[in-house]
């Protein structure tokens, strides 16, 4: 499924980048408070956006459902976050690994319009089992370790549990599609 | 004439101590009577809070009696529900920051209907030992 991000700037790679290991650790991009708060709000609409599409073209009772929680549980991440920037007086600033993110999901969101209605559904879970994994890894990794300001990362720990559930939720669905 | 006055104050006296007795033995006075039975109060339900954080129920079990009250606070950022394995009873949804109290009538194993992977169980006893 990632290799659907490949052309270009390709999203796996970018991700394998943000990866966290002692091996990739000095080439971890670096960010600022206001770069990482423009990443996590990137990544929560990248998933509403998915979501979006999901509501749209799927049939299957399961898929709508778990489509449902990603657009309300990500909404309620991007109001607290939004809420947070608010209060520290802060303007998230886009970044190479905002633009990323971004251009990957436009690919991606490409595919999901593209593919047959037989497609959608396992085309739709295996994305989101891939690109939860992903944003698990780069928040871990990445996000928190960077964060400087205590409340930012806080916010960031407190999404981590959410972001482990949603996984877990799509590969029970991914199974059940099987 | 001492002589009259004394059978005076003895008079007095009497009659004091005569009109007294009944009062000063008011207690004691429905000594023959049967005693109400005594009121048994119905033992007021215990209180437990389940608490939903970091998409979990914790604790993810718990042990109560019949009638308890088990109130769910949802200290996660996003909605939750609980939901009776057989959707015998659910809270609907119980937005980040809310509550809900459900009073334990059986044992029920539950989930959270909006995140299917969070569950959790209550028992009902006869009895708790705490």
């Amino acid at each position: 499924m990632i290799k659907k991000f490949a052309g270009g700037a390709s999203f796996a790679l970018l991700l394998g980048l943000l990866h966290v290991t002692p091996v990739f650790s000095q080439g971890n991009p670096h960010l600022t408070d206001p770069e990482i708060a423009s990443v996590a709000v990137v990544a929560n609409q990248n998933d509403i956006g998915y979501a979006e599409i999901a509501q749209k073209r799927s049939k299957n009772a399961e898929v709508l459902k778990f489509a449902q929680t990603m657009s309300n549980d990500h909404k309620a991440v991007i109001a607290q976050a939004v809420a947070l920037v608010k209060k520290l007086n802060v303007t998230p600033k886009d970044n190479a690994v905002s633009k990323k993110l971004l251009a990957g999901a436009a690919k991606e969101k490409k595919a999901l319009e593209a593919v047959s209605d037989k497609a959608f559904d396992k085309t739709y879970i295996d994305n989101e089992v891939a690109y939860h994994k992903a944003v698990i890894s780069t928040v871990e990794g990445v996000l928190i370790p960077q964060a400087q300001n205590a409340e930012l990362k806080q916010l960031l720990q407190k999404v981590v549990p959410a972001l482990k559930t949603h996984l877990a939720h799509a590969q029970m669905v991914q199974s059940n599609l099987k | 004439m001492r002589t009259l006055r004394f059978a005076w104050r003895c008079l007095v006296v009497s009659a004091v101590v005569v009109v007294s007795a009944p009062a000063l033995n008011g207690c004691s006075s429905d000594a023959g009577k049967e005693k109400p039975a005594p009121v048994v109060r119905p033992k007021e339900p215990d209180i437990y809070t389940v608490e939903i954080k970091d998409m979990k129920f914790v604790p993810d079990s718990i042990v109560v009696k019949k009638g308890d009250r088990v109130i769910f606070v949802n200290r996660d950022m996003v909605g939750h529900c609980v939901t009776e394995d057989g959707k015998a009873w659910t809270s609907g949804a119980i937005p980040g920051g809310e509550d809900w109290m459900l009073v334990a009538q059986k044992s029920s194993n539950y989930y959270c209907a909006i995140h299917v992977v969070m569950k959790g169980k209550i028992v009902v006893k006869d009895s708790v030992s705490k």
